[in-house]
């Protein structure tokens, strides 16, 4: 550590050192007391504009201060009922991602080879009438239904849900649903009727008891969590977390169970058994709200915790431990239903059992359990009815919408390529299914892709796979502010203005007291950049949508859809940037509806349409592939100042975590002979290699798996910071488990081994 | 009056919202930060207790720093520890001789926390402070942020028998109180400093005051002797930036990143 080192210099410097300091200093003014320059927000006029962060998926409400036309500081609105004047690291680093000089400058279109990453600068005329006569080619050869159309971030509406819809693609995908949330919502829709929403609803202010299975408060630096967390924790509410891995959040619980990766589902049923056992359960909810209690009892008679100790290597005690401390606290306890939980492909089945257990503790509408969220009120702007219904989920999907039984189907009459009803049930569209369909026409040849703001060769499993996709797509577009890896693979690229720089769509937030938040520029787009909502737009003027897109600006298009709750931008500015509504967040609050919007109007802890399309009503434990001799199971996760593979160049948070390190196991480290800071490749079972990555030997993780950050091991050189620093997990991904309920990708099921070298 | 912060440990979750806000809006360069978060970790698996060193200035009452600085541009201002990094000669005293190992240098000029004395002058609070979303900081009066402290300390005791308030005295009273959940050295901080060496403290209050009675030739030589100073020392920055780098590149003992 630096400081030991200090230490030995200066005995040397007080002995001999300090005379030379004396003799030079002797001659010299102390300058006291002499403040710094006054502050930037002394030095002109500083405007505060509003704004929803674009640097994760979480969308705090931000103010944004800007002085003399450049932008300063992003600070949390204390009117959000989100961020409440606060804000994590990455937001923080709102400026410094928007001033990146690695971002893209200036429409370009390809002049070399697919992947060389040469292109000449046109115009935006040029870009754009080149980007319709494509893909209209394509439509016109195969059917719109043949254009792809990739998005994420806060401006993915506009081509994956708005410009998808109106030209009439159902291969419209998200990663943020099939390589993120899609297991978790729809094992919530299948148990309560409703996907969980983006937003957990934990009641945090009344809870006495929370478990986290595998979700990284602090690390994943949810700002509205963290501060519900901590102020719980700081009333008394008990802590579970079940992590293989010492995490921040493990480091604060009452009870941390180092589970073995992939036995999940085992504590989980024991934890019923328990509570079923004990008669911990809220036996009049169960019997007023639920059905099927009988053929779960049954289920779980013989997985108790004894049973789940063998699989999990945990001890039985524990397990009862902690189920005590949940059902002696119901219903204000429950456990977090977590973001991403595409783990080991059985995950559907794993989030139904969460919310099993959720339900025998009657969290459901009650004070310190699970509040029921609410979307806000706001009309939509008016437009023709949409050539296809969208499916795309994720992030911006809204809790209530309904999976119908019947795929929608294009206007060519195609449904969406990615297997849904064949391979897995259902769920909104899974991205790294459509990969295939690329490669081998099967069901249908898909030509085009768009790809909105996607880190596509550092997000999606298989990145080899992707590429050879690439090679044969007839046309590809990138919208993006850096130019990522995939870029380099474009035929055409259109530079976005940051979320700053830009209006946008407004975020309409399903909350305890749902609320709407709006996004206005701090600044002009820099460079020849453009906010994704006007490149959509005219897009859809050249390719026929124009009946879409009729409003002449953006400002009408917002005050139109303001002006169906009595507000205007100009009004929403003026009020603080956001408009809170009423929700109805518990039972009590639904008179005699019912909350649940099941079939049934109740919570189904065993599911029919499961056993009707021969899958286990009631989630069942099933093993997971163990690693190989000598390989360990790779784990990866957050780390506070990072975003998915989207923050790595940004100078602010680069800075800070320049590349990721590989958590092993300090006792497996040094058998196999590496210690602290040593630089390793990674090496899968398939042979491919990354890295180098630094070792971080710890105790803080079993010996079974390795751990690192997710986005890192970026190759692209127009990225100064991130290219090249630390190792791609996303490139150790060779393989996945399909999900055969919700199309999720489970990701948890590659093995990686340590090797000199790449 | 003197001001202060408080930094409660059982409440920091380890997110560095602070850490990036004080780049922000101090508008530092991506290279340089005032505040660390250092992982720390006890026991062997599965058996752990854990957090981390929120590692930034104490703002020693008794400022090593503050007797080493040649140039002045170290100085105590409120109970606060200010630097003016324009005045500052680069000697890099005050990173050799830090008890708590703050200060690092940086664009060959000293880099640490002054406690946003431009923030706080021109109105408002510390970056650090108005983010923080486990409220975990504090700024105010010193003797309002020691009762605080001490009222936290108290609920503590339930979670955390060892709970304890760090700061009243050590360094002769430091302007950053901690409540800590466990003993200071499980966050790898001591648990009393090592004072000012007299020698410094004699530099300080002997030669410094003496030698700005002499100020008419003091004044005409400064520049003279600034530059001089600047120039002798360049050799000796390059050796302590060497170091720290040397530092960091081997510093993830504790696994935690470091890096300055």
């Amino acid at each position: 550590m630096a400081r030991v080192d200090l230490e030995i210099t200066r005995r040397q410097f007080f002995g001999a050192g300090f005379a030379g300091a004396a003799a030079i200093g002797a001659g010299r003014v102390p300058l006291a007391m002499h403040y710094p320059d006054p502050p930037w927000f002394a030095n002109g006029d500083v405007t505060t504009t509003y704004n929803y962060c674009d640097m994760c998926p979480w969308k705090c409400g931000i103010a944004v201060q800007s002085v003399d036309g450049k932008v300063i500081k992003v600070d949390g609105n204390a009117n959000d009922p989100k961020s409440r004047g606060m804000l994590c690291g990455r937001g923080q680093a709102g400026v410094s991602f928007m001033y990146d000089p690695d971002r893209l400058q200036s429409p370009m279109i390809r002049t070399g080879e697919r992947g060389e990453g040469k292109f000449r600068e046109v115009s935006w005329e040029e870009a754009l009438d080149y980007t319709a006569e494509k893909i209209l080619a394509i439509k016109e050869k195969y059917g719109p239904e043949s254009l792809a159309i990739f998005g994420h971030t806060t401006g993915d509406f506009w081509f994956t849900d708005y410009f998808a819809q109106a030209w009439g693609t159902p291969n419209a995908a998200k990663p943020s649903s099939s390589l993120c949330l899609s297991p978790r919502d729809e094992a919530s829709s299948l148990t309560l009727g409703f996907p969980v929403g983006g937003h957990e609803p934990m009641d945090w202010d009344e809870i006495e008891a929370v478990a986290f299975i595998g979700s990284h408060v602090g690390e994943d630096s949810r700002n509205t969590v963290m501060q519900d967390f901590v102020e719980a924790r700081n009333r008394g509410a008990q802590i579970i977390v079940v992590d293989p891995r010492f995490s921040t959040a493990a480091a604060k619980a009452d009870h941390w169970l180092p589970i073995k990766p992939g036995t999940d589902t085992a504590l989980l049923l024991a934890w019923v058994n328990v509570l079923i056992e004990e008669n911990l359960y809220d036996a009049a909810y169960i019997d007023e709200w639920a059905n099927g209690f009988d053929d779960l009892a049954s289920h779980v008679k013989d997985f108790t915790p004894e049973w789940a100790a063998s699989i999990t290597e945990l001890p039985a005690d524990q397990i009862r431990a902690t189920a005590r401390v949940m059902g002696e606290r119901h219903p204000q306890a429950a456990i977090m239903p977590g973001r991403h939980t595409t783990w080991y492909g059985n995950d559907a089945q794993r989030m139904r059992a969460v919310f099993l257990v959720n339900s025998l503790l009657g969290a459901y509408g009650r004070h310190g359990g699970m509040y029921f969220n609410k979307s806000p009120f706001l009309d939509a702007y008016p437009h023709p009815p949409f050539a296809v219904t969208g499916s795309s989920g994720g992030c911006s999907a809204e809790p209530g919408e309904e999976v119908s039984d019947e795929l929608p189907l294009g206007p060519s009459g195609k449904a969406r390529a990615d297997g849904a009803r064949e391979t897995f049930l259902r769920g909104a569209t899974a991205m790294q299914e459509l990969i295939d369909p690329m490669i081998t026409d099967d069901p249908y040849r898909i030509a085009g892709l768009i790809v909105y703001g996607v880190n596509l060769l550092n997000s999606v499993p298989m990145p080899s796979r992707t590429i050879e996709a690439l090679k044969k797509l007839d046309f590809i577009l990138a919208v993006d502010v850096l130019p990522q890896e995939h870029v380099a693979w474009a035929d055409v690229v259109f530079p976005e203005a940051t979320f700053l720089e830009r209006y946008d769509e407004l975020s309409t937030v399903p909350y305890k007291t749902p609320f709407i938040q709006m996004r206005e520029p701090a600044v002009a787009p820099l460079y020849d950049t453009m906010p994704g909502w006007m490149m959509a737009r005219e897009l859809g003027l050249r390719v026929g949508l124009d009946s879409f897109f009729k409003w002449e600006t953006i400002e009408e298009y917002l005050d139109t859809r303001l002006r169906s709750v009595g507000s205007s931008l100009e009004k929403m500015h003026d009020a603080g940037g956001v408009i809170i509504q009423e929700g109805k967040p518990y039972l009590e609050d639904f008179g005699d509806e019912s909350p649940f919007q099941t079939a049934s109007g109740k919570i189904e802890l065993s599911v029919i349409e499961l056993a009707e399309a021969g899958l286990d009503p009631i989630p069942v434990y099933e093993p997971t592939e163990e690693p190989p001799d000598g390989y360990y199971r790779l784990l990866y996760g957050r780390v506070p100042v990072h975003t998915f593979a989207k923050t790595q160049n940004t100078p602010a948070l680069s800075g800070v975590y320049p590349e990721n390190e590989l958590w092993i196991n300090e006792d497996e480290a040094s058998a196999l002979g590496y210690g602290n800071g040593d630089r390793v490749w990674l090496e899968n079972e398939a042979g491919d290699r990354t890295g180098p990555i630094k070792v971080k030997a710890t105790q803080r993780i079993r010996k079974d798996a390795v751990f690192m950050a997710h986005g890192f091991g970026q190759q692209s050189e127009g990225l100064t910071n991130a290219n090249g620093k630390g190792a791609s997990d996303t490139k150790m991904m060779s393989r996945y488990k399909l999900d055969p309920i919700s199309g999720g990708a489970g990701m948890r099921i590659n093995f990686v081994r340590l090797v000199e070298g790449g | 009056m003197a001001s202060a912060f408080l930094l409660d440990m059982s409440r920091c979750i380890g997110c560095e919202a602070c850490v990036v806000a004080c780049k922000a809006g101090n508008e530092l360069p991506s290279d340089r930060q005032y505040i660390e978060l250092i992982e720390q970790t006890s026991g062997t698996f599965p058996n752990l207790t854990g957090g981390f060193q929120n590692h930034r200035c104490y703002h020693c009452a008794d400022a090593t720093c503050v007797a080493v600085c040649p140039t002045g541009a170290l100085f105590k201002d409120n109970g606060l520890t200010r630097l003016d990094r324009d005045a500052c000669s680069g000697c890099g005293y005050c990173v050799q001789s830090c008890p708590y190992g703050v200060p690092k240098m940086s664009d060959g000029r000293s880099s640490k926390c002054d406690a946003c004395a431009s923030n706080v002058g021109g109105g408002g609070s510390p970056w650090c402070v108005t983010t923080c979303p486990g409220k975990a900081l504090e700024y105010g009066d010193r003797n309002e942020i020691l009762a605080e402290a001490n009222r936290r300390v108290a609920a503590l005791k339930d979670r955390y028998p060892k709970a304890q308030v760090y700061g009243e005295t050590q360094a002769g009273g430091l302007g950053l109180i901690l409540v800590l959940p466990d003993d200071p050295e499980t966050l790898n901080i001591p648990a009393d400093p090592p004072p000012t060496p007299e020698v410094a403290n004699l530099w300080k209050n002997w030669v410094q005051p003496i030698s700005m009675g002499s100020t008419a030739v003091t004044v005409a030589g400064l520049g003279v002797l600034g530059v001089m100073a600047r120039k002798n020392h360049l050799a000796e920055i390059q050796e302590i930036e060497n170091k720290q780098e040397a530092a960091v590149s081997t510093g993830s003992a504790e696994g935690g990143h470091d890096d300055a």
